[in-house]
């Protein structure tokens, strides 16, 4: 089975951020996805570089990744710059905050 | 926080079979035994403890010695009951014996949390206020072994209940005032996706409340009203320096909803505010000093800073903590592994905003009680309380059960091999 950048994509849905509820790709903390011959490389973020469940969140996202059918190798990249903002919040993800 | 919320039981229940000890004047046995029950048991271990799990996690760093942390736990749960017993039948020997078990335990939070605290490379306005709060901890405890051995001994000829008055102010000000000052910072914008742009509040709050209780302490010691004015003064304006820096943290969150726990820590603030201000007036006119069994007194003054300011800004960011920490130890390993749910579906909204909601609100009819000697108000107050605690019990054992009975519903990765639980 080919592992594409949408199972990735719904595997990452899967994780959520425990304080807020909202899976990690709704919050914006993926920065980007990328398949090569099943192998899978991701790059993602924390709200804050202090985020105390980040270890969780983390290891959590890798472990999902891992579990997908004929998966290869999986990076998973995390980067704080660019710092996140709210304006990555996907429009689901706004409405869960309460923003207008 | 097992430990805590045994003393919230164990604190509401004195009140509940003995109401009318808040007819007394604050220095009797029995008021001095009830506030070791909330101060050192439910508020210190609830702090103590929030230190041990929080402080590492927001400063980045690790506890510096998890053994002196178990060793406190003991010594804590030793002494301090033992001093309220001893408080109580008036046996101030033995209250020596059991404070001198609580202050070992607490040199080595105090190592503990300063080691910890410059074991980080954090050293802003919340770092500091933890290490100072660690070192008025230390300072208060030993002031109140003194307070002991001089009424044992008459070593010093002061008045003792002005050094009584001075030692409590030594940890309501100096230990949680501070520590709310300082970890306020941290909490707050975590718990709301704020951030502070601007920490020069934070900062000028948390030194305003050092100078204002260094001006205090030798002000209730030598019963000067000038001091006490000039010092309850300055920590007002501290509080109001925090409260600026809180509000503009609250102005630029990204979570526009805020949770229950959050806004009754925020209302808690107010009511310490409050109480401060209140504070200010019973310097000017030496109510400080006043015996008598009721009107404008410290008893109503300590209601309204106990009940109404320190107990919601504590149960209120319980709220928050304690199922943000259930959720890392009971669900943080299990994240991509199977259904995790988020934290703050543990608790129960409308449990948590009737019982803080009581709980706080208990103040008011309370020092009307004190103020008049009116007992119907009191027990009125004391009743609000008891069922503002047990249903704020009820939504923490709700949440604790995660930690005995996770919920272990299987994660369905589209895609995966198998179910990875």
């Amino acid at each position: 089975m080919e592992v594409t950048d949408e199972s990735v994509w719904s595997a990452l849905k899967t994780i959520p951020d425990p304080e807020f509820g909202i899976n990690i790709v709704d919050m914006g903390l993926i920065y980007s996805v990328e398949t090569t011959e099943n192998n899978v490389h991701v790059i993602m973020t924390l709200t804050t570089e202090n985020c105390p469940s980040g270890a969780w969140i983390y290891e959590g996202a890798k472990t999902a990744l891992q579990s997908l059918e004929d998966v290869g190798e999986v990076q998973v990249d995390m980067v704080f710059d660019p710092p996140w903002t709210t304006d990555m919040l996907s429009d689901y993800g706004k409405a869960q905050l309460g923003f207008a | 926080m097992g430990l805590a919320m045994l003393w919230l039981v164990v604190a509401v229940g004195i009140m509940l079979i003995h109401p009318t000890i808040l007819f007394q004047p604050h220095f009797s046995p029995q008021v001095v035994s009830l506030t070791h029950a909330w101060m050192l048991g439910f508020f210190a271990t609830v702090a103590c403890g929030a230190v041990y799990q929080l402080v590492p996690v927001a400063l980045s760093t690790s506890l510096w010695n998890e053994t002196f942390g178990w060793l406190h736990f003991w010594l804590h749960g030793l002494g301090v009951p033992g001093m309220v017993i001893s408080f109580w039948f008036n046996r101030y020997d033995l209250v020596g014996w059991f404070g001198g078990i609580v202050i070992v335990g607490v040199i080595l939070f105090s190592i503990n949390a300063i080691r910890t605290v410059l074991g980080s490379k954090r050293r802003d306005v919340i770092a500091i206020g933890i290490l100072i709060a660690a070192i008025w901890l230390l300072i208060t405890v030993f002031a109140g072994l003194f307070l002991i051995a001089n009424r044992l001994w008459g070593w010093v000829p002061l008045n003792p209940i002005a050094l009584l008055r001075a030692h409590a102010h030594l940890g309501l000000i100096g230990f949680f005032l501070t520590l709310i000052q300082g970890v306020g910072f941290q909490l707050v914008p975590m718990f709301t996706m704020g951030q502070v742009k601007n920490w020069g509040p934070a900062k000028a709050g948390v030194w305003c409340t050092q100078i204002g209780l260094l001006i205090l302490i030798p002000g209730l010691v030598m019963e000067n009203t000038i001091l006490e004015v000039i010092a309850t003064t300055v920590i007002a304006v501290g509080l109001g320096f925090s409260a600026v820096g809180i509000k503009q943290a609250m102005k630029d969150r990204r979570k526009k909803r805020v949770d229950p726990g959050v806004v009754v820590f925020l209302r808690g603030c107010i009511g310490i505010c409050v109480a401060a201000i209140v504070a200010i007036f019973l310097a000017i006119y030496g109510s400080t000093r006043a015996d008598a069994f009721s009107g404008f007194n410290a008893m109503t003054y300590a209601i309204l800073a106990i009940f109404g300011g320190l107990l919601p800004c504590v149960t209120g960011m319980m709220c928050k903590v304690v199922p943000f920490l259930t959720w890392m130890r009971a669900y943080g390993p299990w994240v991509g592994k199977r259904y995790t749910p988020p934290a703050h579906t543990m608790t129960n909204a409308k449990l948590e905003l009737w019982g803080l909601g009581l709980q706080q609100f208990s103040a008011l009819p309370m020092v009307v009680g004190a103020w008049i000697v009116g007992k119907y108000w009191l027990f009125a107050g004391i009743g609000m309380l008891t069922v503002g605690v047990i249903l704020f019990l009820i939504d923490m054992a709700r949440v604790l059960r995660h930690l005995w009975k996770p919920d272990t519903t299987p994660l369905v990765i589209p895609g995966a091999k198998a179910n990875t639980n």
